[in-house]
C-alpha cells in the first residue's frame, strides 16, 4: 500500500512539473565594456606598512610595493614585493624576525564602466605568496627562584609560502594617479620547521602559528601612461591585398 | 573633526592595549605529605628554602603538599625544616628548555631521575610522576615518619 501511495505522488510529481515546461536558461549578458582600460604599468605603494605597528602587537613595520598591469579586458596580473621586520622586546625576550616576501597573482574586475575613461575597478584577486626570512633571538631571560638563566639564539633562516584571496577597490583621483584599499584572506601552505624557537613571524603573512590570517592593505598608485600595446601593434606587418 | 578625535582615541586604545604581555608558565615539582604509617595526607608546618639561596622559599606555613622549583642544572637541593626538624632533599633530573611564546618567551621543564634525602622527619620519597611540566600535578609523595608528624 505504502508502494503505492509513494508511485503515485512520483506520479503526480512528474505530471505537474511536466506541465510547467522547461525553465527558461539566463543567461549572463556580455560585459560592453570588453577593452583595455587601463594602458601601461601600474606602480603602487601600500601606505599601511609602516604603521602596522599601531594595531599588531609588538613592533611591526616594513614597506610594500607592487606593479599591475591589464593583460586581458578586466583581467590584471599583479606582482608585490616588500620587506617586514617585527621586533618584541618583553621583560623575557628580545626577538628579531625580518625578511622580503613577494607574491604573484591576477585581480579580476567585476565592475563594468560607463563609459571609455572610468578606469575604477571593483576587483576579486587570488596571489601565490611567498618569503625567505631570518629571525634571531638576541636575549632571553628566565626568571627563576634560583637566579635567572639568559642565553640567544643566532640568526635562522626560513622559507615560507601561502595563498590569498582578497577583495578590493581602485578607483582614478587625479589623472593616472590611483588610490585603493583591499581585504585579504590568507592562507599559509608551509613554513620551515625551526626547533628552538619555532618560526613566529612570516614578512607577508604574519604570524606563523596561524593557519590563517586577515590583513588590509591601503595603497596609492601611479599609472606609467606608456601604451606598449600600440608600439607593438605598429610593428606588426600590413598584410597587401 | 570629531571623527578625527574619536579616530585618534581609539587608536590610542588599542594600542596602549596590545602591550600587555604573557607571563611565562613555570614547573614545579609538587610534593604531597603522607604518614608513613597509615599513608594518609597530613599537614605540616613547613619552612623550605634551596640549598645555597639567601631566600626562604616557604616560610612557617602549614601545608598538605608543596610545590619546588627546579634549578636549570641537573641537580636541585632543598632544606626543608618540618617542625624544626630538617632534611634535605636532593633532586637529580634532566633540564629540557622549551618555548612558551614570543612574549613569555622560555621556561624550564624537567625529568626527575632520582631523588636523594636525609632521613631525620622523612621515612621515604616515592616519585609518582616523573616529568616535572608546567601543569601541575603530583611528582613525589613524601612519607614522614610518625613521631615526627606533629600536624593531622
Amino acid at each position: 500500500m505504502r508502494i503505492l501511495s509513494f508511485t503515485l505522488l512520483l506520479l503526480l510529481l512528474a505530471a505537474t512539473s511536466y506541465g510547467q515546461g522547461e525553465p527558461e536558461k539566463k543567461l549572463k549578458p556580455k560585459r560592453t565594456d570588453n577593452y583595455i582600460r587601463m594602458r601601461g604599468i601600474r606602480l603602487g605603494m601600500d601606505v599601511t606598512r609602516p604603521f602596522q605597528d599601531l594595531w599588531t602587537k609588538g613592533n611591526r613595520y616594513g614597506s610594500e610595493f607592487s606593479a599591475d598591469l591589464e593583460v586581458w579586458p578586466n583581467w590584471f596580473s599583479v606582482f608585490e614585493s616588500g620587506y617586514e621586520v617585527m621586533k618584541i622586546k618583553t621583560e623575557f625576550i628580545d626577538y628579531t624576525g625580518q625578511g622580503s616576501y613577494s607574491r604573484i597573482g591576477f585581480d579580476y574586475n567585476f565592475l563594468q564602466a560607463a563609459h571609455k575613461n572610468d578606469k575604477d575597478v571593483l576587483f576579486f584577486g587570488l596571489r601565490y605568496g611567498f618569503s625567505l626570512a631570518r629571525q634571531k633571538v638576541n636575549q632571553y631571560w628566565v626568571d627563576s627562584y634560583w637566579g635567572p638563566v639568559t642565553g640567544q639564539f643566532g640568526n635562522q633562516n626560513y622559507f615560507a609560502h601561502w595563498g590569498e584571496f582578497l577583495l578590493g577597490i581602485k578607483g582614478e583621483l587625479f589623472h593616472n594617479f590611483y588610490m585603493g584599499w583591499s581585504v585579504r584572506g590568507k592562507v599559509k601552505f608551509n613554513h620551515k620547521s625551526l626547533w628552538m624557537p619555532p618560526v613566529y613571524f612570516i614578512p607577508g603573512y604574519g604570524k606563523a602559528e596561524k593557519g590563517f590570517n586577515l590583513d588590509f592593505t591601503y595603497s596609492i598608485y601611479y599609472n606609467i601612461p606608456w601604451d606598449f600595446r600600440k608600439k607593438k601593434s605598429a610593428k606588426t606587418p600590413e598584410i597587401k591585398k | 573633526m570629531k571623527r578625527f578625535v574619536y579616530l585618534i582615541f581609539v587608536l590610542i586604545i588599542v594600542n596602549s592595549c596590545k602591550e600587555v604581555f604573557e607571563i611565562p608558565p613555570q614547573a614545579f615539582v609538587q610534593a604531597s605529605f603522607l604518614n608513613s604509617s597509615t599513608k594518609a595526607a597530613i599537614s605540616q608546618k613547613v619552612t623550605a628554602w634551596g640549598s645555597g639561596q639567601e631566600y626562604l622559599w616557604v616560610k612557617d606555613s602549614l601545608l598538605q603538599k608543596i610545590l619546588l622549583p627546579l634549578s636549570s642544572n641537573d641537580t636541585t637541593s632543598f632544606v626543608i625544616s618540618f617542625d624544626s626538624k630538617i632534611d634535605t632533599i636532593t633532586f637529580i633530573h634532566q633540564t629540557m628548555q622549551k618555548f612558551g611564546s614570543m612574549e613569555s618567551g622560555f621556561y624550564f621543564e624537567y625529568k626527575l631521575q632520582s631523588i636523594d634525602y636525609t632521613n631525620n622527619q622523612i621515612d621515604s620519597i616515592l616519585i609518582t610522576d616523573s616529568l616535572v611540566t608546567k601543569k601541575w600535578n603530583e611528582n613525589i609523595k613524601l612519607y614522614l615518619t610518625p613521631s615526627a608528624t606533629g600536624g593531622n
